[in-house]
């Protein structure tokens, strides 16, 4: 079954037969993680880098902030059974409209606040198709790992 | 012909835009304005009517009761409400069906964008002064309306605007001058004055892809912002995607700052959760 990822959503699944999806990451960050041995697949599709916003927000809607969300996004993996060690990371999105160095720069924004998490917590990205002007649909099948990107002008292609 | 000609000749047989929502934003401008006359006018179009009614229920209008006609309805909302409604309602139909495959966009896509961004630029008017909140809606509301009628022809030129996009890092709506020899923004403008907007929101739209608009007219930053923010989001984004190009500096002027980006972004991801019906028009 075709499981959905919204914004600011998180779905995490053992059902081989499941593919978790998440569309339409513009400057918004799609976390695709994988255990191989237990095959466990979860995806997060977070929106705002900093909790720090609104706690009123990150408490109702936690998946909102990268934060927030990425620590939600492992610990319910481990629940299935998945292994800090064993998990393959995949990153897409964090885009951002051209020519914006600014305030615009929120798909950056997005990138480094995960980087940072990701390095201190020894966390290793195994493939990433971040930044640019595209917007990315990425899917992951829960029972072969596999990872697809679709990006227009790109089509579609495994990361 | 050219391709422009073409397409702008194409505008003038756009057809109208509903005149009972003309005729309710006039009596609207005046406050005297009561329930029993606006029912007269809205009464005789049936769609109008059906939304005003399905929309006034909905949870987004927090009211305490159903309302089931459409007087009950009109004395229980609020002109601000019902100015939203009414344009809602009437734009809706152009954004139905296919309108949006030249830009790869699914059905109902370009409507969620046009709802986003109608609700985002309300949402701004606390920051962006001197707009009142129905004027923001509405030109959040239509401001891609240009794509609705220039699908067709990018369409045609698709894999040359997106080669243009992709290799030589140009916008999408360069790419769409460039072969076109017409914007959607530019088209959207000529869309409005047709239909009888006012000179403001005409502008707005016209200019809402102008890499300097937030340094012009209140109602124009605000609509680009609004735009931009959307995008951003991945709301209703076909494959044009981020390809659009905007400086920041002008929002200085009105104190906006990257943290209200931020929050306006998690504000309106939390409204349209609460507008189901606005999306199901």
């Amino acid at each position: 079954m075709k499981i959905v990822v919204g914004i600011s959503d998180m779905k995490v699944s053992n059902n081989p037969d499941d593919t978790l999806i998440t569309y339409a990451l513009g400057s918004c960050i799609g976390v695709a993680i994988w255990d191989p041995v237990t095959k466990v697949a979860g995806m997060l599709h977070y929106m705002l880098p900093d909790s720090a916003l609104s706690q009123e927000k990150a408490q109702a809607r936690p998946f909102m902030f990268a934060d927030t969300g990425i620590p939600l996004l492992f610990k319910e993996t481990y629940k299935y059974g998945a292994v800090k060690s064993r998990l393959i990371i995949k990153v897409a999105g964090g885009g951002q409209i051209m020519d914006s160095p600014d305030i615009f720069n929120i798909g950056k924004r997005n990138h480094t606040v995960l980087r940072k998490i990701f390095w201190k917590n020894k966390i290793m990205v195994a493939k990433e198709d971040v930044g640019g002007s595209s917007n990315r649909t990425i899917s992951i099948a829960v029972e072969s790992g596999l990872t697809i990107l679709k990006t227009p002008g790109r089509g579609e292609f495994a990361l | 012909m050219s391709r422009m000609e073409e397409i702008l000749n194409l505008a003038k047989s756009v057809p109208p835009f509903p005149k009972v929502a003309r005729r309710v934003m006039e009596l609207l401008r005046d406050p005297r304005t009561d329930a029993r006359s606006l029912a007269e006018v809205i009464q005789y179009d049936q769609v109008i009517t059906a939304n005003v009614l399905k929309i006034c229920n909905a949870p987004y209008f927090g009211l305490a009761r159903k309302v089931s006609s459409l007087r009950e309805a009109l004395v229980v909302l609020g002109h601000e409400e019902l100015k939203d409604i009414i344009i809602a309602s009437s734009s809706a139909k152009f954004y139905q069906g296919e309108v949006g495959a030249g830009y790869a966009l699914e059905q109902g896509d370009m409507w969620k964008h046009s709802v986003a961004s109608g609700i985002l630029a309300k949402l701004l008017v606390h920051k962006i002064k001197d707009v009142d909140a129905a004027t923001a809606f509405t030109a959040g509301l239509l401001h891609d309306i240009g794509k609705r009628f220039l699908s067709n022809f990018v369409a045609d030129d698709f894999e040359r605007i997106m080669d243009k996009v992709l290799k030589e890092k140009r916008s999408f709506v360069e790419a769409e001058k460039e072969f076109l020899g017409v914007n959607h923004a530019e088209l959207g403008g000529v869309i409005l004055k047709r239909w009888g907007f006012p000179t403001d929101i005409q502008q707005a739209v016209l200019h809402h892809h102008d890499p300097g608009a937030m340094g012009r007219e209140p109602l124009t930053a605000l609509v680009a912002l609004s735009n931009t923010l959307v995008i951003s989001m991945g709301i209703g984004v076909g494959a044009d995607g981020l390809a659009t190009k905007m400086r920041g500096e002008g929002l200085a002027r009105f104190g906006i700052t990257r943290a209200h980006l931020d929050l306006c972004m998690a504000d309106l991801f939390v409204e349209l959760e609460e507008v189901g019906e606005l999306l199901q028009l």
